[in-house]
């Protein structure tokens, strides 16, 4: 048999197999190779035909792009092209003889685990009653040392019970984003800018003295890799929760919110609770080739059950990351979801009411979540992962309020602003301002006063 | 090291035979057949080379004296010999101090104390089965190589292989590249273009100080080029006629783990040096310096190039930590893996805090040329750099430059990752680079922890651009054979029109000799 009769015969098989493939399921329809290329593609072999109308080809390049090529190629051309885009595909996955699977460490190192060692009793160098403490020297006045809102220090969870703590503010510096970097700085920068501990304006209600509220410090991290400070967070999350503290947590990127939930669920019980998540990012990439990392924080707190979907409310999606097939996946999860796009069409009043009526459907605990990317870059120009056209920071924090005046708060996390993008610091004013809307509502809440409760001085000044 | 000597460390000699086999294949075109060891790790193994860094070591054990003994009634014996041991140092101090702790503890308390310092010895270990011994991927991922995989040339239209202009006047005009300069994408457009300098981006991110170093500094970079393509007043040259180079793009790297970008990393600077042509890499942090220097001695073999470290930091860290690369550890892992050897590296510029005796005790031993900031505060900066380019022409060995920006002082370079006041000048820096690459044998060149963010004057930004002119400008002299001490053109050093400094006859002689026929 000569070689045109093989290709011929190939031909019409492949052709043949082709009419009979079924049209491919995309993310945005359907595909299937159009009559008109049809003759094209008979230039393929078997092999290179399925990975055309399998569909795996167009992973790596839009169906636009492949009707162009198959249309405008000779058939040397499209069967080199074929070829090398089956190679390409080929190498995507693992091959242990070919890949790292895992980065090796240095199992000698005499301080293998120094990033997650707190100091034992007996070697602490000064002897004190445990509870929290001052660090300024005078009554009113703060004298230098900068912690969240002036509040008290404490050091240690014996701290927080001596202290009948309601609420430690803790900072965890992981500084692995996946856009701009810096966020590891968050922490550091929002002590130093006094504007935590506000009076609520709508309540009138002083947090602080609502509140026994203390600077927790901040909790280690390993900078080289976040695999390994996520044991170290979680164990301290939890161990923070089991003093009946509330932590809120500092970030940090966005990877720190796994450790985080997941700390408050192992005191609190896995599905306890419900997250409500401020993000541009829908952060559940389902494939990552790492095990943990901001892109996944919340994929992983799904797919481990620590929070369920339908309890999962996601508000101010936009990021580069939101595709049909992600929306679809969340929506799999049962998860409710508020995209820029509703807010836009229906309007903030509307979607807020709306959210809040699945928050008072939901579970009687919350843990509230931002990622400051979900506000808009004229007010929070230090997200790591900047997203324009994003919401405005006063129905952000309007939200939040609410939310942690008429839920209990089992936790609640802030995440990567990177201060160093923002030389005016207005994005640390602003990140303060978001972490005192719920600290706020806890504190009205404690009060025992209606979340929506405004008091008569705050709303009307009374002359006729 | 040889293959018989991995296996000899490896746990299973078969996987370590199967390793070997599949790392030569990617290596088999070196110039030098010392390329045999496995460089990396491939699926879940150890990192292959020894850990155990030497320089890490306990104090010296303390005596007590029996007035304390005492208070050391409720120790075992392995207690009482722990609170004397080196390892107890660290908490309790030297013997004065851990008499005075003592005497402040009863005899319950001393227990404790010392169980606890026993704890933390043990806890900070690495122990099996409670410690990650790796940090893992997830190899079920199916985009895992997503991150590295490259182009087939066959998506675009068919071109020839060479540099590629991208503008439309006369190859200006088009998308910022480095220097305004073509670029290359395969290593069959650099051989297609007899180029002998290419110059790529490797955005690494992972520097301790304050990130964001990558991304924006290779971007950024490009944006500032304007001068380093353009032409010389020091050597009269411009360095774009006498060498061909191009910008060969940035090389992949995962901003998530320092240790999965090496290879990559490496991979690439290799096929550019394969070819004869000079990597210049712009960074990202300095662990880059790593699988720049090991891919220049895959090229050229072991032991056979020497680096000359620009920095406020001697980056030889190592050992102490569970990490076995980071922006601190690239001199130590090369020296350890035998790419380099410690008299091979001269240093340049340290001035950062951290440095001990013991860090200068084992540069000496090892021969490794440091010239810090101290050396030059006792006999000037012309007398430092004479040595350096002394040092580093010795015998003609081939050189890589590995220039972290932060040896410059903070006024000319504040956006770095770990800035150190008291630094170079950009016109120290500007003739030293200027004379190495003339009048050395340099086949390598990286700069590194540029932060452009850091700086919205954008002043580093074009301090680094410069420096990489200094360097192109120097590799032209040295094509030209104007590689003399300290070579300046007489004719723009010099106005010669009276005979000031007494020279003036030197200076026209010099003039007249180098003119080219047609004047």
């Amino acid at each position: 048999m000569n070689s045109q009769s093989i290709l011929t015969r190939c031909a019409l098989v492949t052709l043949f197999l082709a009419l009979l493939l079924p049209p491919v399921e995309t993310a945005f329809g359907q595909w299937s190779a159009p009559d008109e290329l049809r003759t094209q593609m008979s230039v393929l072999n078997d092999e290179q035909t399925e990975f055309i109308t399998s569909g795996a080809v167009l992973e790596f390049i839009p169906e636009r792009q492949l009707e162009h090529e198959l249309a405008t190629r000779d058939a040397d051309g499209l069967r080199s092209f074929v070829d090398d885009l089956m190679s390409f595909a080929a190498e995507m996955s693992y091959d242990p003889e070919r890949d790292m699977g895992a980065a090796p460490l240095n199992l000698n190192a005499r301080s293998f685990n120094n990033s997650a060692l707190p100091t034992p009793a007996p070697l602490r160098e000064l002897k004190r009653e445990p509870g929290p403490f001052s660090v300024h020297r005078y009554l009113f006045a703060q004298s230098g040392v900068p912690t969240f809102g002036g509040a008290k220090v404490a050091i240690w969870p014996e701290d927080l019970v001596a202290g009948n703590v309601d609420v430690a503010i803790i900072g965890v510096p992981n500084n692995m984003g996946s856009g701009r970097r810096d966020a590891g700085s968050g922490p550091n920068a929002m002590r130093a800018m006094d504007t935590i501990a506000t009076p609520d304006m709508q309540s009138l209600v002083k947090p602080l003295e609502a509140l026994s509220v203390v600077d927790y410090g901040s909790f280690t991290i390993d900078y080289m890799s976040t695999e390994r400070t996520v044991d170290h967070v979680t164990d301290m999350v939890a161990e923070t929760a089991g003093t009946g503290a509330i932590p809120m947590l500092v970030g940090g990127d966005t990877s720190m919110l796994y450790p985080g939930v997941k700390g408050v669920a192992r005191t609190h019980g896995m599905g306890t609770f419900g997250l409500l998540h401020f993000s541009a990012h829908p952060d559940t990439e389902r494939f990552g080739d790492h095990t943990i990392s901001d892109r996944q924080a919340l994929f992983l707190l799904l797919d481990q059950g620590i929070v369920e979907g339908s309890e999962t409310i996601q508000v101010g999606l936009r990021g580069p990351a939101v595709d049909a097939e992600t929306l679809q996946w969340l929506r799999s999860k049962e998860v409710r979801y508020h995209t820029m796009a509703e807010i836009r069409q229906r309007g903030f009043e509307e979607v807020l009411k709306r959210m809040l009526r699945e928050v008072d459907k939901g579970p009687d605990a919350f843990f509230v979540s931002v990622d400051v990317s979900v506000i808009d870059p004229a007010e929070m120009v230090a997200a790591g992962r900047i997203t324009s056209n994003g919401m405005r920071i006063e129905d952000v924090t309007r939200a939040i309020r609410h939310v942690c005046a008429a839920k209990d708060i089992v936790g609640f996390e802030i995440t990567d602003m990177a201060p160093m993008l923002d030389l005016s610091r207005l994005s640390v004013i602003h990140s303060n301002a978001v972490l005192n809307a719920c600290l706020v509502g806890i504190a009205v809440r404690k009060a025992g006063l209606d979340p929506d409760y405004v008091h008569p001085l705050a709303l009307d000044h009374g002359q006729r | 090291m040889t293959i018989d000597s991995f296996e000899l460390r490896a746990a299973k000699p078969v996987v370590a035979t199967t390793m070997v086999a599949i790392l030569l294949a990617p290596v088999t075109w070196a110039q030098d057949d010392t390329v045999q060891t496995p460089e990396y790790v491939v699926g879940e193994q150890a990192y292959p080379f020894d850990t155990n860094d030497p320089r890490v070591k306990d104090k010296p054990p303390i005596e007590l004296p029996d007035s304390v003994a005492p208070k050391l009634n409720l120790l075992t014996a392995e207690e009482s010999e722990f609170l004397k041991s080196g390892a107890a140092r660290r908490f309790a101090g030297s013997a004065e101090d851990t008499v005075e702790a003592l005497e402040e503890r009863t005899p319950e308390e001393v227990k404790a104390w010392v169980n606890a310092m026993q704890d933390v010895v043990a806890n900070n270990r690495y122990t099996e089965g409670r410690d990650l011994p790796n940090i893992p991927l997830n190899t079920e991922s199916p985009r895992f190589n997503a991150w590295r995989l490259q182009r087939p040339r066959s998506m675009d239209p068919e071109r020839e292989p060479g540099p590629l202009p991208l503008g439309r006047y006369g190859g200006y005009g088009g998308p910022p590249t480095f220097g305004r300069f073509a670029i290359a994408l395969s290593q069959e457009d650099l051989v297609a273009g007899e180029v002998d300098v290419a110059i790529l981006g490797a955005p690494l991110n992972m520097g301790s100080g304050w990130r964001d170093s990558g991304a924006q500094a290779t971007i950024d970079l490009r944006l500032f080029s304007w001068g380093m393509g353009g032409s010389d007043q020091y050597a009269l040259i411009k360095p774009s006629e006498v060498l061909t180079i191009v910008d060969y793009g940035d090389v992949a790297v995962d901003n998530s783990s320092t240790e999965r970008s090496m290879q990559h990393v490496r991979k690439i600077v290799r096929e550019v040096a394969e070819t004869g042509a000079i990597p210049m890499i712009v960074g990202g942090d300095h662990s880059l310096e790593y699988p720049n220097v090991a891919a220049l001695a895959d090229v050229y073999g072991k032991e056979k190039v020497s680096v000359i470290h620009f920095d406020s930091h001697y980056d030889a860290w190592w050992g102490e930590e569970s990490h076995l690369i980071n922006h601190g550890y690239p001199v130590y892992r090369l020296i350890n893996e035998g790419h380099v050897r410690g008299a091979d590296y001269i240093q340049v510029g340290l001035r950062s805090g951290g440095l001990d005796k013991s860090a200068f005790n084992w540069m000496r031993e090892i021969g490794m040329r440091y010239h810090n900031m101290a050396e030059v505060e006792v006999r000037g900066w012309d007398a430092v750099i004479d040595r350096v380019v002394a040092e580093a022409s010795e015998e003609g060995r081939k050189l890589h430059i590995s220039f972290d920006i932060d040896v410059l002082d903070p006024a000319f370079a504040v956006a770095t990752g770990t800035p150190v006041p008291g630094g170079m000048t950009m016109r120290e820096a500007i003739t030293i680079v200027r004379r190495l690459c003339a009048e050395t044998n340099v086949v390598g060149f990286d700069l590194v922890e540029l932060h452009p963010a850091l700086d919205p004057t954008y002043k580093t930004t074009l301090n680094s651009s410069y420096i990489i002119k200094a360097c192109l400008t120097g590799l032209a002299m040295n094509k030209e054979g104007l590689t003399t001490v300290h070579y300046l053109s007489p004719l723009s050093s010099e106005h010669a029109t009276d005979d000031y400094y007494g020279d003036q006859q030197k200076y026209l002689d010099a003039t007249e000799a180098e003119k080219e026929p047609e004047e």
